[in-house]
């Protein structure tokens, strides 16, 4: 059985609680073990506690790599720019000893020491090092034939890639072979590795009337490539794409009615889960039209 | 400590903004600029960093940046753009001028540990999934240990 340390991250668990009930049951059938702990501070999202203070922000998002070499396991992150801020911060100060002195003085004051061996890991990146399309397929016990999935790849999940190291920067493939491993079809169309500002944009009006606009730019896409779902690996993308689903209609009368999984549900789906079990039935977009597809619920 | 102004300085160092071409990869790349055309531009700002940095540390434009990073990992000189916005808001930050809504988000982290507010019975919702307990906020001693790290003053600065 392999264990990783979980990093819950503020919107994983507080809104996207059908996310974290499919990767816990996921989790469960493939013998992954979970560590918890309630004293992992929030990531400290680089583009707000970061820009205020630079080191100090720096820190406190260390804090958590230092708690995770206390536990000698690999963070396992839900939330891609959880990833994407834990993996920056790693690579800055594995990068510049003047940074890493810093943050381990103001460490020290509550006595924690970062060390550089923490390992950052989120639940896309360990289903595919740890099993891999390959290892997806055999396991596949009702393959998702028929559907046409969107994959949606966020930002931080691969970039920059000096950061997270995960996926090419230009064409990121992975999470297309991982969805194909599944058995389901997997849509190419422009907006896929498009950015829906969700995790970094804080100004009220607005990055909403940003966001919005970026909503109905990546779900035409997705419409007009005749997809059946968008399969998204973050949670703030799946938010964003669902709350603009609903907004869409309320502002334009746009009807778009496309459901937004998690790649793990996609996988929960494939490995013969049902939908209660992967909480896609407290998504705020129906998926039954996906389970229809599928014949199954 | 290391001097934020001496990072900065050292990404925009020795010509290294001289090196840009003006060929617009970061603006062509930038989800905000085309969500707001005309009103935001990545290229534009990067200059004004260097040219024009009192009136820009006062201005909105300089917290728009979402850190994608997709300017940073396509600048064919390899300037790195989403870091020098970064850092370039922490001198606004230290003269005080912090946008209201990002102070407000940075206030409900340091009270709570959170980015996000949890009501008090939020873990009977959870518990209604079947989801395991994660109290309202992080563990009281983690709190404390979050407010040290990030300072007295800080925490004043976010109460102005």
């Amino acid at each position: 059985m392999s264990e990783y340390l979980l990093y819950p991250g503020c919107v994983a668990s507080v809104r996207e609680l059908g996310y974290e009930m499919s990767m816990r049951a996921v989790f469960k059938r493939l013998d992954i073990g979970l560590r918890q702990r309630d004293d992992f501070n929030c990531c400290m999202p680089a583009c707000l506690v970061h820009s205020v203070d630079y080191t100090r922000g720096l820190a406190l998002t260390s804090r958590n790599l230092a708690i995770a070499e206390e536990e000698d396991l690999p963070l396992m992150t839900l939330c891609s720019s959880c990833f994407g801020n834990l993996s920056r911060a790693k690579y800055l100060l594995d990068s510049n000893d003047d940074l890493r002195r810093d943050v381990n003085r103001l460490l020290g004051e509550v006595g924690r020491e970062y060390r550089g061996k923490a390992r950052v890991e989120h639940v896309v990146t360990t289903l595919y090092k740890d099993y891999g399309p390959k290892g997806v397929k055999e396991m596949s016990a009702k393959p998702l034939k028929g559907l046409r999935a969107a994959p949606f790849y966020g930002c931080h999940l691969f970039l920059p890639q000096r950061y997270s190291g995960f996926d090419d920067a230009d064409f990121p493939q992975k999470l297309d072979r991982l969805i194909e491993a599944t058995g389901a079809e997997s849509v190419d169309y422009h907006e896929k590795t498009s950015c829906c500002i969700g995790c970094g944009s804080f100004f009220g009006e607005v990055s909403e009337e940003a966001g919005l606009k970026l909503a109905e730019n990546i779900l035409d896409d997705v419409k007009a490539s005749g997809a059946d779902a968008v399969v998204a690996t973050c949670p703030f993308c799946m938010m964003q794409l669902e709350v603009g689903q609903i907004k869409l209609r309320e502002a334009k009368g746009k009807e778009y009615g496309i459901p937004v999984i998690h790649y793990v549900d996609a996988f929960g789906l494939s490995l013969g889960a049902d939908s209660a079990e992967l909480g896609l039935d407290v998504r705020r977009i129906s998926v039954s039209p996906l389970l229809e597809k599928l014949g199954r619920n | 400590m290391v001097d934020t102004r001496d990072l900065l300085a050292r990404l925009l160092d020795e010509k290294k903004l001289s090196y840009c071409q003006d060929c617009g990869s970061c603006t062509g790349s930038c989800p905000m600029a085309k969500a707001l055309p005309g009103r935001y531009n990545p290229r534009r700002l990067l200059q004004r960093v260097s040219n024009d940095l009192p009136e820009l540390l006062r201005s909105e434009e300089l917290w728009l940046c979402a850190w994608c990073y997709r300017c940073t990992e396509r600048c064919p000189q390899g300037i790195q753009p989403t870091e020098i916005f970064l850092l370039t808001r922490n001198l606004a930050s230290s003269e005080g001028m912090i946008p209201r809504n990002p102070k407000t988000i940075m206030r409900q982290i340091m009270k709570s540990g959170r980015s996000v507010n949890v009501p008090e019975d939020f873990d009977e919702w959870r518990e209604g999934y079947g989801l395991p307990p994660i109290g309202a906020t992080i563990s009281p001693k983690a709190i404390e240990e979050q407010r040290k790290i990030f300072g007295e003053e800080l925490l004043r600065r976010l109460e102005a």
